[in-house]
């Protein structure tokens, strides 16, 4: 209700007490706050190691072996690990399964990141603008939005991806043009409650622009959800991405990624079971990284959280 | 002769129901460990009340909910809680559970998110009477009717079949303190219990819990902020601060005699109904201390004007000290107890009156002085909209409507009603900056009417800007202070960042804080400094009129003093006018000159602040004052009440008629052809002799002005 | 109320009508339905190749405003949703795919309710403790483990354990063995069948149930009517049952409606992988054999589900929250 008394003591005090809000006195920078947070994390921190090998096994795994992705061991087809110099064996084309490992890997992640990042990005703008106009602005941007989430988004990426060959750089921009609806959903949602803050009204009546009130207070204001949002949507491209390339949709021959090599794997596994074992191990692994990575995040993040020590 | 003893055992004939000793609570946190209670103790005997007063973070609610054994489970708690010889706090959860609802209840202070949402209120007091009784459903759902009658709910017999989104706050608290008195407690805990209410809802649920005391027989526990709820209520008082006790005493001596600075402060720094003569308020400068590693010394010292360095030496106990009054034994927690009499130490008070700065345009009469902002007729309405998926429009709200109010320069108007009154709106409906539904505005003699241009509506903007209710949400979180003060100078265009830096040192000096500060963000900063940040920011672009947004409510009392004298400064000084938005009668009979009491989207009475406040004659003008609690326990006692019936009804439909009627004393005394018109014909504005104070009621004539 | 659903329905109906159009020209614009016929022996002209296509409103020469004119209008008078390029009913096959989905994502929504929900509470009420943090590992590897990657697992683990039994305990691939006959074999078949693909979408789809209500029952643990039903006398595990787990269980609701429809074309995987010929095989199928009629349906039944979905949330929250009602 506008205009209702509010109190001097609305937060149960037990918060008022551990928020230190007086000058002086022991006060942490935020930056400071939010890493001790997220490192006492221990699986968030376990995520976020687990990231970083998984990014520099993508960019220097290739130095371990002689073995290019694409070449062919017309000597060595379907053989298993360690036979013929080829670490992880052969698929049935002769392909060395460890260096398709370290391509699919880094093709996965690219798309992963590269899509994540864009979609955030849109979805942010979008979701904060609808936000800040409100009334017809707000209502035409969501049935957009609607519009776009009945279409059969997963279906037209497929349609479109098979046209054009599993084209990765094609993939990025179809699973962006169809990946952020919901995410522009969610920080609308976000984004409205920031709207009736008083220091964007107090913009407002300053006779601060859309554009700049948008920016300056709006974007700032959600951008430790942006962030979770981001590494999140790393992990759920990840899944897409996988998907696609398992039913032949994504990523094709001659490239590769961590979802054709599954699609590999699935026609041997009762006697090639490699084949299946390490790309499936590895994109786990990506997703679960980032999932926790996300969660760490998120609560490190948080200013109402609970995650405080013990006394 | 004063002598001092250390508070023992009471030595009172019959034992107390509740005995609390040495209670201490401690909370983990990023900082290190918060000591929220640092050593409460206290008697409290059958029948009678105790207020537990304290700012925000003084510990008062922490010591409530360890009492109630509902602090979360890694706080640590130590000390001894004995309720009838028992001490809770060898009890675990399940054994507790028996105590709760039992022998204790409670009243919390939000009674918005206090009841189950998807629950009926009279399937939650069923259940609060079947927990510890053995009675069955059909009794039990009579007895819960029986509750709510006592409570003052009406229809009682249909209104426990409702749900909590259907009842007001007023009728939830009251529903609350049903659940807390179902099982004939010995002891009720009210936590704030008012603090979420309007003030003359506030009136009504004060006398329904002292129905319920009543009933009962039960001690009381009232944990306020609020003096005067505290004056009105309690028969001994004990002051936290710090997570400490700092003074205990009845509440006739504790409000005579105050011997502890930080009381004396507080009592300082409370505007008053009673005492308007005052030029400034005493506020406490500085904030209470972060109760972690605290030093032992006394936690008030830095903000006491009377500190010696043995303050610092050691953290003082709380001695009794002896002489005369009535009920608890007054003691203090201050090495110079015995040397303040009166307030004042040597015939010096403490807490000096600040002077008050001479205002610059008070000479000039009001009728000649150019008028700021001019409001006629403005009426602003919502549709009405039912069901909570389909929308459907049933009606219109008329959020304000017809409203004619001027502000002169150098003027405050205060601007006053309980919430949904449309003080809000009216406000919003100024800052916009566009034409009214209906009527128009006038800023600084620009009709909004008229501002096509971006650039006059830019040059308005700069004549008005605003300051808002809460201090944290009206500066952005990520942005530092200077960033926050220079925004609406560039949004004037202004782009040299030496001109810039300039003038946000300039401000900050205006209004008291640190130019060094100017780097850092807002959390770092206090709720009152934060406040002075967005007066500041108010001010960048040296503008005519402030509108103030119940710039104070969010405040402590002692930090709030400081911002009303900020604030009648400036307006002295720069030569500012206000239209000052606030629910608290009492903050706005201190800062303003002129009144305009609103109820439902209208103004009912207007006028000079001292002639509204003598002789207030509208009845709403009327019940509104003497609602209000005044911080004096003798005054209190003597008050003849105006109490209103119910709740404020929803502004809907646009039937001619006053508005006030459904809660209106006076109209219950009025012939029948007087009601008829109450009912048909709408009151508008009408001076009697006096010009300068109107007010909207047929027979204001009629009635007697209330004493308070 | 009914006057609210079916404002809705017509609403939703807009949306979908709109959706299947425009996946109709997406899809003749990228799918080549030619392609069933180039491959043959004997090769044949393309002046042959677009007269049997022809037969089936697919001939490419044909205006595409034409050819959509035939379909709508098809759809529209007869229901009839068209021929795949070689001549199959795309009416028969949906018929026959939506029952054999049907078995699937609703035994593995029932389960994945009940697991998600019942962990969800158990956890809930020992935040930090060993139980909670076990049950959060295996369900966030769990949520983020790609579908292929569950149903291959699965799989394995199947194979293993037929191979160590030495004999074919559970079927890894088909909706029934085509041998047996009679009403108990073959239902029997069908649920020895149908308890792999369920385990391995369980898998996947539980874990996000079991991390919302968590996550909603702790906001409601610590809410102010939750202390206030403690403080009435109730322990804080009778608190949290009767009035925080009530107030919980409404968003898990919808999210329950919601989810149902993305399970349908989400099982895409699993059905592959097994080998089951439901709507999610349907939907690569009609990919890869460049069937745009089929694929046209597969987009429409989507979106069908979607709203149907979504009136159903609406549906169940308005009967579980008394804060909304529709008069």
């Amino acid at each position: 209700m506008p205009g209702a008394g509010t109190a001097p003591e609305e937060a149960p005090e037990i918060a008022e007490v551990l928020e230190p809000g007086a000058t002086g006195g022991k006060r942490l920078s935020p930056t400071k706050l939010y890493v001790r947070r997220f490192a006492r994390n221990r699986p968030a921190l376990g995520g976020m190691i687990l990231f970083v090998l998984l990014v520099l096994f993508s960019l220097f795994g290739r130095y371990l072996t002689h073995w290019n992705y694409e070449e062919a061991d017309f000597t060595a087809l379907s053989v298993a690990p360690g036979v013929g110099g080829h670490i992880l064996g052969t698929n049935s084309a002769g392909n060395d399964v460890y260096a398709q490992l370290v391509h699919g890997l880094g093709r996965s992640l690219i798309i992963a990141v590269a899509v994540s990042l864009m979609t955030t990005a849109i979805a942010g703008l979008f979701g904060t603008t609808a936000a800040y106009f409100g009334g017809k602005v707000e209502r035409a941007m969501l049935g957009f939005v609607h519009f776009l989430l009945i279409l059969p988004s997963f279906l037209i990426i497929a349609l479109v991806g098979t046209h054009y060959r599993g084209e990765w750089k094609i993939l990025v921009v179809v699973l962006t043009l169809f990946g952020w609806m919901l995410t522009a959903r969610v920080i609308w949602s976000l984004a409205t409650s920031l709207r009736e803050r008083e220091y964007v009204m107090a913009a407002r009546f300053m006779g601060v622009g859309a554009f700049r009130t948008i920016v300056r207070h709006l974007v700032p204001n959600i951008g430790s959800l942006l962030i979770v949002t981001f590494t999140l949507g790393v992990a759920s491209t990840v899944q897409s991405e996988t998907a696609l390339s398992f039913i032949g949709f994504g990523v094709k021959q001659p490239d590769v990624s961590l979802g054709s090599m599954l699609a590999d794997g699935q026609n041997t596994l009762s006697t090639a079971p490699w084949l299946f074992y390490m790309p499936a191990a590895l994109v786990v692994l990506l997703t679960v990284a980032m999932a926790l990575i996300g969660d760490g995040l998120r609560d490190a993040l948080d200013p109402t959280s609970q995650s405080g020590g013990r006394a | 002769m004063i002598e001092q003893r250390a508070v023992t055992t009471e030595p009172g004939t019959q034992r107390a129901l509740l005995s609390v000793r040495d209670l201490k609570v401690a909370f983990p946190s990023e900082a290190g460990r918060v000591d929220a209670v640092r050593g409460v103790s206290f008697d409290l005997h059958r029948g009678k009340t105790l207020g537990i007063v304290g700012e925000s973070g003084s510990g008062k609610s922490v010591t409530s909910m360890a009492v109630m054994g509902l602090l979360p489970e890694y706080a640590s708690v130590t000390g001894e809680i004995l309720l009838d010889g028992k001490n809770l706090l060898d009890l675990d959860d399940r054994r507790m559970s028996k105590v709760r609802g039992q022998q204790i209840g409670m009243i919390f202070q939000d009674p918005l998110s206090s009841l189950t949402p998807i629950f009926s209120i009279g399937a939650q007091i069923v259940e609060s009477l079947q927990i510890h009784q053995d009675i069955s459903s059909a009794a039990a759902w009579k007895r819960a009717v029986e509750l709510l009658d006592l409570v003052g709910i009406p229809n009682p017999d249909r209104r426990a079949k409702g749900f909590p989104h259907e009842f007001s706050g007023g009728m939830r608290q009251r529903a609350v303190i049903a659940m807390a008195i179902a099982n004939d407690p010995d002891l009720i805990i009210a936590d704030e219990p008012t603090t979420a209410l309007d003030v003359t809802v506030q009136a009504q649920i004060l006398e329904v819990l002292k129905t319920a005391q009543r009933e009962t027989g039960a001690a009381v526990i009232m944990i306020t902020h609020d003096l005067g709820v505290v004056a009105g209520s309690a028969d001994d008082v004990m002051v936290m601060y710090a997570g400490r006790p700092v003074e205990h005493a009845g509440v006739d001596e504790l409000f005579a005699q105050p011997r502890m600075p930080y009381t004396i402060g507080l009592m300082g720094a409370i505007p008053r109904l009673d005492d308007r003569d005052r030029d400034a308020l005493t506020p406490v400068p500085g904030t209470p201390p972060l109760l972690v590693d605290l030093p032992d010394a006394c936690p008030f010292a830095a903000r006491c004007p009377a500190v010696e360095d043995a303050c610092r030496a050691a953290e003082p106990p709380l001695l009794t000290i002896g002489g005369a009054g009535t009920g608890a034994a007054h003691s203090a927690a201050c090495r110079r107890a015995e040397e303040i009499e009166d307030g004042a130490i040597a015939g010096k008070p403490i807490f000096p009156v600040p002077a008050a700065r001479e205002d610059r345009v008070a000479d000039v009469p009001r009728e000649e002085r150019p008028k700021v902002l001019e409001l006629s007729g403005v009426t602003k309405t919502f549709p009405l909209t039912k069901g909570g998926l389909l929308k459907r429009k049933v009606g219109t709200v008329f959020a304000v409507n017809g409203i004619d109010l001027d502000i002169r320069e150098g003027e405050t108007l205060g601007l006053v009603g309980e919430s949904g009154c449309g003080k809000t709106t009216t406000l919003l409906e100024i800052m916009g900056l566009k034409p009214p539904e209906q009527g128009s505005i006038a800023v600084c003699g620009q009709d909004t009417a008229g501002l096509k241009r971006k650039q006059d509506i830019r040059a308005v903007r700069r004549d008005m800007q605003m300051v808002f209710q809460d201090p944290m949400g009206a500066l952005d979180p990520r942005m530092t202070v200077f960033d926050i003060l220079a925004e609406p100078l560039r949004a004037a265009g202004e782009r040299d960042k030496k001109v810039l830096g300039t003038k946000v040192a300039e401000l900050m000096e205006l209004v008291g804080l640190d130019p060094e500060h100017r780097d850092r963000f807002p959390s770092a900063f206090s709720g009152g400094q934060r406040q002075r940040i967005g007066i500041a920011r108010a001010l960048s672009t040296k503008p005519r009129l402030l509108v103030l947004d119940e710039p104070v409510s969010a405040l402590d009392v002692s930090v709030q003093a400081g911002v009303i004298n900020l604030l009648n400064d400036l307006k002295a000084e720069l030569g500012l006018s206000y239209l000052f938005v606030a629910h608290d009668l009492s903050v706005v009979c201190h800062i303003s000159d002129r009144v305009a009491v609103m109820y439902l989207g209208r103004i009912v009475e207007i006028g000079d602040t001292d002639a509204v406040f003598d002789n207030p004659r509208h009845p709403y003008t009327q019940a509104l004052l003497s609602a209000i609690p005044l911080p004096d326990p003798v005054a209190e006692r003597t008050r003849e009440r105006v109490l209103l019936a119910g709740d404020l009804p929803s502004p809907t439909d646009e039937t001619p008629g006053c508005r006030f009627v459904s809660r209106c004393p006076l109209h219950t005394t009025l012939s029948d052809p007087q009601k008829e018109r109450c009912r048909g014909v709408t009151p508008l504005l009408t001076d009697r002799g006096d010009p300068d104070h109107r007010d909207a009621c047929h027979f204001a004539g009629t009635t007697t002005s209330v004493d308070n | 109320m009914l006057r609210y659903i079916a404002r809705k329905a017509v609403g939703w109906f807009l949306m979908i009508a709109v959706a299947t159009n425009l996946t109709y020209f997406l899809a003749n614009a990228f799918l080549k339905p030619a392609s069933n016929y180039t491959a043959l022996r004997p090769p044949r002209t393309p002046a042959q190749i677009n007269r049997s296509l022809a037969q089936f409103n697919l001939n490419p020469d044909k205006p595409i405003l034409d050819r959509w004119w035939d379909w709508i209008s098809g759809i529209v008078t007869h229901f009839d949703w068209g021929q795949s390029p070689t001549g199959g009913s795309v009416n028969e096959q949906v018929a026959y795919r939506i029952f054999v989905s049907g078995q699937l994502v609703i035994a593995s929504t029932i389960l994945s309710i009940v697991i998600g929900v019942g962990v969800g509470v158990y956890t809930a009420s020992r935040q930090y403790k060993a139980g909670d943090r076990v049950w959060q590992g295996i369900s966030v590897i769990s949520f983020n483990t790609p579908s292929a990657v569950a149903s291959l697992g699965v799989v394995l683990a199947a194979i293993w354990l037929n191979q160590s039994v030495g004999d074919t305990l559970l079927p890894v691939a088909g909706a029934q063995s085509p041998e047996v006959s009679g009403f108990w074999p073959v239902l029997g078949s069908r649920v020895m069948h149908a308890i792999l693909p369920t385990i391995s979408l369980t898998f996947i789809s539980y874990a996000g149930y079991h991390l919302l209500q968590r996550s909603l029952l702790l906001d409601n643990i610590n809410s102010d009517y939750v202390r206030t039903a403690r403080s009435k006398g109730l322990t804080r595990q009778q608190a949290i049952y009767r009035h925080g787990l009530r107030t919980s269980i409404i968003p898990v609701a919808t999210q329950v409606a919601f989810a149902m429809p993305a399970l349908f074309t989400g099982a895409v995987i699993t059905e592959t992988v097994f080998a089951w010929h439901g709507m999610g095989e349907y939907f690569t199928k009609t990919i890869s054999t460049n069937d745009v009629h089929g694929a046209v349906a597969v987009a429409a039944f989507g979106a069908l589900m979607t709203a149907i979905g979504a009136i159903l949330a609406d549906l169940v929250v308005v009967a579980l929250d008394p804060r909304i009602r529709v008069s």
